[in-house]
């Protein structure tokens, strides 16, 4: 099954435009596994976990994704999509951010946003989770990298690589 | 970093001329930043590459973050676009993003086309390492939500808001963008500016 390019543009486009403060797993797994059926759950923590070895912004997944859904078209539909609307937005913004600053409103809708933006992040924890724990040692192998990025300032890079051998040697 | 500098007093004492900030130096910062940025923490390589070449302030940086935070897409990428439309209007906002993503674009679409072409699916040991990196990755992804939440818990309502969202999200299912008007309604009715402030 193949997706056509364009479908795969303006979706991903929509799920840049509704990510507030980084992925929004929730919305992504909804339109792509559920209503769109491109990905499987396990596809999309798959690529999830490749994000955090890449260099450069972890969402790179969405390439991955675009791949699964068309190919190669599908992967520069996905990338084109997800990044370009919401960066010239980005850019656009900055240009009337001067003005911007001194709107008494910033404030009320900052606070606004930032619980929403918590919420979803939280959902998005379970969407995650429920695609990539199936048993003890994957919660285990979760639980020691939280603690470790929570208490140690080792690189997130080196603890994925690590915990994708541990997984490789424990046949996960 | 070594004196509290205001924008003003860093622009008026410049203690090196710095080089003007260029379309190739723009594009190069940011591959740099790709590069060492491996496993996340963009956002202060960015600041650290950008105070290195002297081409922006701390203040204008943690301006152009905030920004980066408010707008709708992936921050490091937002981030990138604003600073290169900073320092070079349109075209800056595009080599940045150009810089930012295409060491990670090549990577992934090698890993992918080797991944995901392989007939009858991966290998039992890639699968299961993969298996033990996402769940790595959720971890990563928590460490990540924890500046957002800190902050959260300092907004008045905004745990409850927070939560509710997380319900109507993840448990019913709800239509994203309708989650999104009503907390932000809820919100802005609560922060709503008063006269005097």
């Amino acid at each position: 099954m193949t997706a056509e390019p364009l479908d795969i543009l303006l979706t991903f486009a929509r799920l840049g435009l509704v990510s507030f403060g980084g992925a929004n797993l929730p919305e992504i797994e909804r339109v792509l596994v559920e209503q769109k059926g491109w990905i499987t759950p396990q596809l999309l923590a798959n690529g999830f976990a490749l994000g955090q070895v890449m260099p450069g912004p972890n969402m790179l997944a969405m390439t991955h994704y675009g791949f699964a859904a068309g190919g190669w078209l599908g992967a520069f539909a996905a990338t084109l999509g997800f990044y370009g609307p919401t960066a010239l937005l980005s850019a656009a913004a900055m240009t009337a951010w001067q003005r911007l600053s001194r709107w008494r409103w910033l404030p009320a809708l900052r606070s606004a946003l930032l619980p929403f933006g918590a919420g979803v992040l939280l959902a998005g924890v379970l969407v995650l989770a429920r695609g990539s724990i199936h048993s003890w040692t994957g919660a285990l192998i979760a639980a020691a990298s939280f603690a470790l990025l929570w208490r140690t300032r080792l690189n997130a890079a080196v603890i994925v690589v690590g915990a994708a051998v541990l997984g490789a040697v424990l046949r996960l | 970093m070594s004196a509290p500098t205001t924008p003003a007093a860093s622009a008026a004492t410049p203690t090196t001329h710095p080089a003007p900030p260029t379309p190739a130096g723009l594009l190069r910062l940011f591959v740099g930043v790709a590069l060492v940025g491996i496993g996340g923490g963009l956002p202060a390589h960015t600041r650290r590459a950008l105070n290195a070449r002297g081409w922006m302030t701390d203040a204008e940086f943690a301006e152009a973050y905030t920004l980066a935070q408010l707008t709708p897409g992936p921050n490091a990428v937002n981030l990138a676009a604003m600073i290169g439309a900073r320092l070079l209007g349109g075209m800056g906002a595009a080599l940045s993003v150009v810089g930012i993503l295409t060491p990670g674009l090549i990577a992934m679409l090698t890993v992918t086309a080797v991944t995901l072409g392989l007939p009858g699916g991966l290998p039992s040991g890639v699968q299961s390492g993969l298996r033990g990196a996402a769940c790595a990755a959720l971890g990563v992804m928590l460490t990540a939500a924890l500046p957002v939440l800190k902050v959260t818990a300092g907004i008045r309502f905004g745990p409850t808001l927070a939560i509710i969202t997380f319900l109507l999200l993840a448990a019913l299912r709800a239509d994203l963008l309708l989650v999104l008007a009503g907390t932000v309604i809820v919100g802005l009715i609560i922060h709503r500016p008063r006269s005097g402030e």
